[in-house]
């Protein structure tokens, strides 16, 4: 899992370079930036930038909070939108915010040619996808199927077929059986015979997808599984799992973690795991995770990266 | 314009763009977005008519006695009637957010949104049953009484078929009204048509995704349309002498 987790930084901070080196043709790098000779009294960059996310993204300990705590960044004003879905991506398109909070693998992002920021500091936490699931229906055949997903799960895969779903306008379901197909993973077996199990998603299409995937790998494993799809948010589909309204649910450790634990701390995707495996309540368990990530990323248009000289959050605190 | 390293996350540097694959983001989408996902949008289809329709029976079954009691006993009226319209004031996300502590149900139970659409069809029916049944003429009133009618007989008898013009006049309205707040439950997961404008909301990213919605949309639209023609079908059935009269 480390391991994943540094090779994506490493591709990441690649990225950055290439985004440096061109930008250098228009005279500044960002990394040693002119941005810090008018130094001396003006306000930071960030004070002049509108930020916008979720309404968790406002309160959460990683949220607005964290990016004062860890980078002393804090940004002109907030605006209230979705999480990281169409209303965040079109006002930062539109222009009506200058910076979002976007998760990495969204397309979006390379289709508008927005700029991640990097986080060096490590704010956010690792979000490794893996499934949140009703311990009673958590049988050894079960948990194998969908630990045997996991394992075929990763980050560049995700980010794939996002885009069948997002952009291709594909159906979920189909994408789901497509990859299943692909990795092996639609053989017809006995694993799950005779689980029952009622599988919900978040209200966004990567989670709609993840659900789609676990759904019709138990399915080929002989399971008897209903979906109940874009059930909202966190805040209604964990008390579903409780109550016995759903089973099962895809979700992302660190986002996990921090709803049942605020006060978590763990960063690599390791302590996230193993502290999130510690804060489940019951009657909940998570299985294996993949090493598909998704994390929350402050994002700028190129245009507003190439003003204020920006390819790390840090840099949203210099004076500019 | 820009080198594919540059704009891209990391994880997409090997992601070739997909435009080659034409998609129809146009209203007139919705067809193949039909025949795509027909099983799915039957199903919310069903969810849909089932809670539009059960809400609004159940309504007026609770309305009917409470409409009575509010022509009855006149005092009764003001706080009835103004205890409904606050009652229709409660926004329904939040209502049906807040059912489950209410009533014990599970969150995600569609039980939930069809309690509170009734809640929804009583606000508006009580003050229709109410205002129906006095605009029973005086004096047909008297004449039955006259003719030895019962205070009951009177009431199921002559008053509440006269007032049935009246009331369902309410109940197409509250059946119309329901159509559309059954939509807003797919915010919340509950299966029904609303699903179709968050999924294509979701898609409509950068660019809008409209066929979804236009489904969504006229789905609907039709829904309304049937179940209010089935309201003014019962109608003329309860009352064959307005079509006597009427002589159309």
């Amino acid at each position: 899992m480390k391991k994943a987790l540094t090779s994506a930084l490493v591709a990441a901070c690649a990225t950055v370079l290439a985004a440096c080196g061109s930008s250098g043709s228009s005279g500044s790098n960002g990394l040693s930036g002119g941005s810090s000779a008018s130094a001396g009294g003006g306000a930071t960059v960030a004070s002049k930038l509108v930020l916008g996310g979720s309404p968790e993204f406002k309160t959460r300990t990683d949220g607005v909070p964290g990016l004062q705590r860890v980078y002393g960044v804090t940004f002109g004003s907030y605006k209230t939108l979705d999480a990281g879905g169409p209303l965040t991506i079109n006002a930062l398109k539109n222009g009506q915010i200058d910076a979002g909070d976007i998760f990495t693998t969204d397309p979006s992002i390379p289709a508008n040619g927005f700029v991640v920021l990097q986080d060096p500091k490590n704010l956010y936490a690792a979000q490794n996808v893996l499934p949140l699931i009703n311990k009673a229906k958590a049988t050894p055949g079960v948990s194998s199927t969908l630990n045997a997903v996991s394992a075929k799960l990763d980050t560049n895969t995700l980010a794939q077929l996002d885009v069948h779903v997002i952009t291709d306008k594909q159906d979920p379901d189909a994408v789901a059986k497509g990859w299943l197909a692909s990795v092996g993973l639609n053989k017809t077996g006995t694993a799950a015979q005779g689980a029952s199990i009622k599988i919900g998603s978040a209200n966004f299409q990567e989670s709609v997808l993840l659900a789609e995937i676990y759904a019709e790998a138990l399915r080929a494993q002989g399971a008897n599984i209903t979906t109940r799809l874009n059930i909202g948010s966190r805040e209604t589909y964990i008390p579903g799992l409780k109550d016995g309204s759903i089973d099962l649910i895809p979700e992302y450790s660190g986002v996990l973690l921090q709803f049942f634990d605020p006060k978590a701390t763990a960063v690599s995707s390791a302590d996230v795991y193993a502290a999130l495996q510690k804060a489940v309540p019951a009657p909940l368990t998570v299985l294996d995770q993949s090493s598909a990530e998704d994390k929350d990323a402050i994002v700028v248009t190129k245009t507003t990266a190439d003003k204020y000289h920006l390819t790390s959050i840090a840099d949203l605190a210099k004076n500019g | 314009m820009t080198p594919p390293g540059l704009t891209a996350p990391p994880v997409l540097l090997h992601h070739a763009p997909t435009a080659g694959l034409a998609v129809d983001s146009s209203p007139g989408g919705m067809f193949s977005y039909f025949s795509d996902h027909r099983d799915e949008v039957l199903n919310w289809l069903g969810y849909h008519a089932w809670l539009s329709a059960v809400p609004v029976l159940a309504g007026l079954l609770i309305a009917l006695p409470l409409g009575w009691l509010a022509r009855r006993y006149r005092w009764t009226y003001p706080p009835l009637v103004t205890a409904a319209g606050v009652l229709y004031t409660i926004p329904s996300i939040a209502l049906f957010v807040a059912m489950p502590e209410l009533i014990g149900t599970q969150i995600l139970d569609p039980i939930n949104v069809a309690v509170a659409l009734t809640v929804y069809t009583v606000a508006l029916l009580v003050r229709v049953v109410a205002d129906g049944l006095a605009a029973v003429p005086e004096d047909v009133a008297q004449a039955a009484t006259a003719m030895g009618l019962t205070r009951r007989q009177r009431l199921l008898k002559v008053e509440l078929p006269l007032a049935v013009p009246v009331i369902a006049a309410g109940v197409r309205v509250a059946v119309v009204a329901n159509v559309s707040l059954v939509a807003v439950a797919g915010t919340i997961g509950v299966p029904n048509l609303g699903q179709l404008f968050t999924t294509g909301f979701q898609l409509s990213v950068g660019n809008p995704y409209y066929p979804p919605i236009t489904l969504g949309i006229v789905l609907c639209v039709l829904l309304a349309l049937v179940l209010d023609l089935l309201v003014v079908g019962a109608t003329r059935l309860v009352t064959p002498w307005r079509r006597a009269v009427g002589g159309s």
